[in-house]
């Protein structure tokens, strides 16, 4: 019984072909050849798989198109990120070197992570032509205050709005000194989400960065206390100053953002907030928010993240890794990412720079009422800080703002 | 009076609940009333539905014929036999249950990448052993209990061998917890979402795979669909081996 047991055993490991990795070593080689030598290769992209709009973008329209253009055979497998890395780390610690993930969907914390931990392959992203040609790499120097030395390389992005009644704000407030005068004309009309909520600390960094004298010396250098308790001074005299004016005089901030819809739904506040610029679009059509809701950036600047691509260290096939994301960053692949009955998500893609019948693609691409312009996002972007600066900013708010009278 | 309790409950909390989702599954999402098979069709527009679902089965088969195998001779041996540190051995059959599953894995991945069982289907089938062979090494146990040893001696006595009194002895009676150990090894293999992504690395897609992250979409015909999908498999697999356990002997003259 027990030979006949590892005799299937033996055969299951058998049956599983470990395919051969390809060594080459692409920094010398250029793009051509790279496309050349992906051609009649299986690609593995591991990716988060719980929204139906992105599984169908990659299965029904990339995948296809991979295969006609590139002869590539693209595979999405749905798993957590979080689990992804756990199993990237468990095999650099085993020392495998031939791995099964190609591409993987990343940002923030979890790059982090991945690098600090080495389980990316390393810089890539200025190989990409599409990258080189339509991106603006200054635009992609951080992701979450971790330097991304193109290691990966940006699939899109997402930034935080506000969104407010039109029937009830007729100018909304641009900079926060003006929203710091609406919220005093208009007692009880606002409030914002305790920063231990995701939207709320969002919300503050927002803050922080524009009401610091010096925002990119937050933006740009990891998280030091000393800085962040300097820049934050005028930030923490605002919000004092805002809370006799707030929703029931600031005694009560809504725990979570839903709460915070709830009440806007409610018509208790006047305005509400997301880390999503294109959110109130579903939330209308569903009738949770009233039909006159509106959602705008501030001039101040509106606290953005993009997400990435990038590649395991022990990725078998790395020219075929680069050829799938170099497709996906192309301008019709973005474009095709962007439109509302696809994904919806906005692109990575600095649009003057690609060619005229393109650029007046992409303007004409209707996101939905709703969502700000694509050159008003661009215009008041901001990029993330350090991912230290959650905790901090969770910490500190309640020192400076509930303890203080 | 007690059927009509029985048929009641029965009613209201399995039938009520299942027919809502089939329901559901023929119509359009948020409404049962709009009759639409799209939820179907999407289903199975799934490229890879169909492949994980034969993943899942063939998966399922191996890690059932395993705990069979270990079950009956784990359960026997207990059962039976009388050995120096049987209690010991018998708290060790259990602990994979104490131990929080995920931590097991973690650790056997290290392992696994080392001999080579890492992202293979054989390295699925042997890290769904961990959450099923406690279970079947105790209801085998149980079994053989019930069954005793003069059953057995009974046999020896009329001259059969080892092989034959388990063929025509020990099988036919046990039939009942063989049913059992097939039908809970088999869903609890077929629900293993975590531990079958990190040891199967995505290179064994089963279709716990596919579903667990559709659960909170918002398309629930779609879910529904799948729910149901999900569902059959195990009643189908069921279903197989109960045709293959009438080729046991003595079949038709055991009383149930």
């Amino acid at each position: 019984m027990k030979k006949w047991l590892l005799v299937i055993v033996m055969l299951l490991v058998g049956c599983n072909d470990t395919s051969e990795g390809s060594e080459d070593d692409i920094s010398d080689m250029n793009f051509d050849d790279i496309e050349t030598s992906a051609q009649n290769t299986e690609v593995n992209l591991f990716m988060w798989g719980g929204d139906d709009g992105i599984n169908t973008y990659i299965d029904e329209w990339v995948a296809p198109r991979l295969e006609e253009n590139h002869d590539i055979n693209l595979t999405r497998t749905p798993m957590d990120t979080g689990d992804i890395l756990q199993k990237l780390r468990t095999e650099r610690q085993a020392g495998k070197q031939e791995g099964t993930i190609d591409i993987i969907w990343v940002n923030g914390e979890n790059f982090k992570n991945a690098k600090e931990n080495e389980l990316l392959y390393g810089s890539f992203r200025d190989k990409l032509p599409n990258f080189r040609d339509y991106y603006d790499k200054e635009e992609f120097t951080h992701d979450f205050g971790t330097e991304t030395e193109g290691m990966e390389a940006p699939w899109g992005k997402v930034q935080f709005a506000l969104q407010y009644d039109a029937a009830k704000v007729k100018n909304p407030p641009e900079t926060y000194e003006e929203l710091t005068d609406w919220v005093e004309a208009n007692p009880g009309e606002f409030t914002y989400p305790t920063p231990s909520d995701f939207t709320g600390n969002a919300f503050l960094r927002q803050m922080l960065l524009a009401t610091a004298e010096d925002a990119e010396a937050l933006t740009e250098q990891s998280f030091d206390r000393k800085r962040a308790e300097n820049y934050s001074d005028a930030m923490w005299n605002d919000l004092n100053e805002w809370k006799p004016h707030l929703f029931r005089e600031g005694e009560y901030y809504p725990s979570s953002l839903s709460e915070l819809d709830r009440l806007y739904s409610e018509g208790k506040v006047s305005m509400t907030m997301g880390y999503n610029e294109a959110r109130s679009e579903h939330l209308i059509n569903d009738g949770v928010f009233p039909d006159t809701t509106e959602t705008f950036v501030m001039d101040s600047g509106s606290l953005g993240n993009a997400h990435f691509l990038s590649i395991p260290f022990n990725s078998t096939n790395v020219p075929g890794a680069l050829t799938t994301i170099n497709y996906l960053l192309s301008p019709e692949a973005q474009l095709q990412k962007m439109r509302p009955s696809s994904w919806g998500d906005n692109t990575a893609i600095a649009i003057e720079r690609l060619p005229e019948d393109m650029q007046m693609q992409f303007e004409e691409l209707d996101r939905g009422e709703t969502v700000p312009s694509a050159e008003r996002l661009r215009e008041a972007f901001r990029p993330e800080l350090d991912t230290d600066y959650l905790e901090w900013m969770t910490k500190t708010w309640e020192d400076e703002v509930v303890r203080t009278p | 009076m007690k059927i009509y309790v029985f048929w009641t409950i029965f009613a209201l909390f399995v039938f009520f609940p299942i027919s809502l989702l089939v329901l559901q599954s023929f119509t359009s999402p948020g409404s049962l009333t709009d009759v639409s098979a799209l939820g179907w069709e999407e289903l199975f527009g799934r490229r890879r539905l169909l492949e994980a679902t034969g993943v899942s089965i063939v998966i399922g088969f191996f890690v059932v014929v395993c705990n069979l195998a270990i079950g009956l001779s784990a359960g026997k041996a207990l059962a039976l036999y009388d050995f120096f540190g049987k209690t010991v051995v018998d708290t060790l059959f259990v602990m994979p249950l104490l131990l929080p599953l995920l931590a097991i894995t973690f650790g056997l991945h290290i392992a696994m990448i080392r001999i080579g069982l890492a992202d293979t289907a054989a390295g699925v089938v042997f890290i769904h052993l961990v959450p099923t062979i406690p279970y079947s090494i105790r209801i085998f146990r149980n079994g053989y209990v019930s069954l005793g040893k003069r059953m057995q001696e009974q046999g020896e006595v009329l001259g059969a061998s080892v092989w034959r009194t388990f063929l025509d002895i020990e099988l036919p009676l046990l039939r009942s917890s063989i049913q059992s150990v097939i039908f809970l090894t088999f869903v609890i293999s077929l629900s293993q979402y975590v531990i079958t992504a990190i040891i199967g690395g995505g290179s064994v897609v089963t279709l716990a795979m596919v579903y667990f992250p559709f659960l909170s979409s918002a398309n629930t015909s779609l879910v529904a669909a799948f729910s149901l999908w999900f569902a059959l498999l195990p009643l189908l697999f069921y279903i197989g081996a109960e045709g293959l356990l009438r080729l046991f002997p003595y079949q038709r003259k055991v009383r149930r």
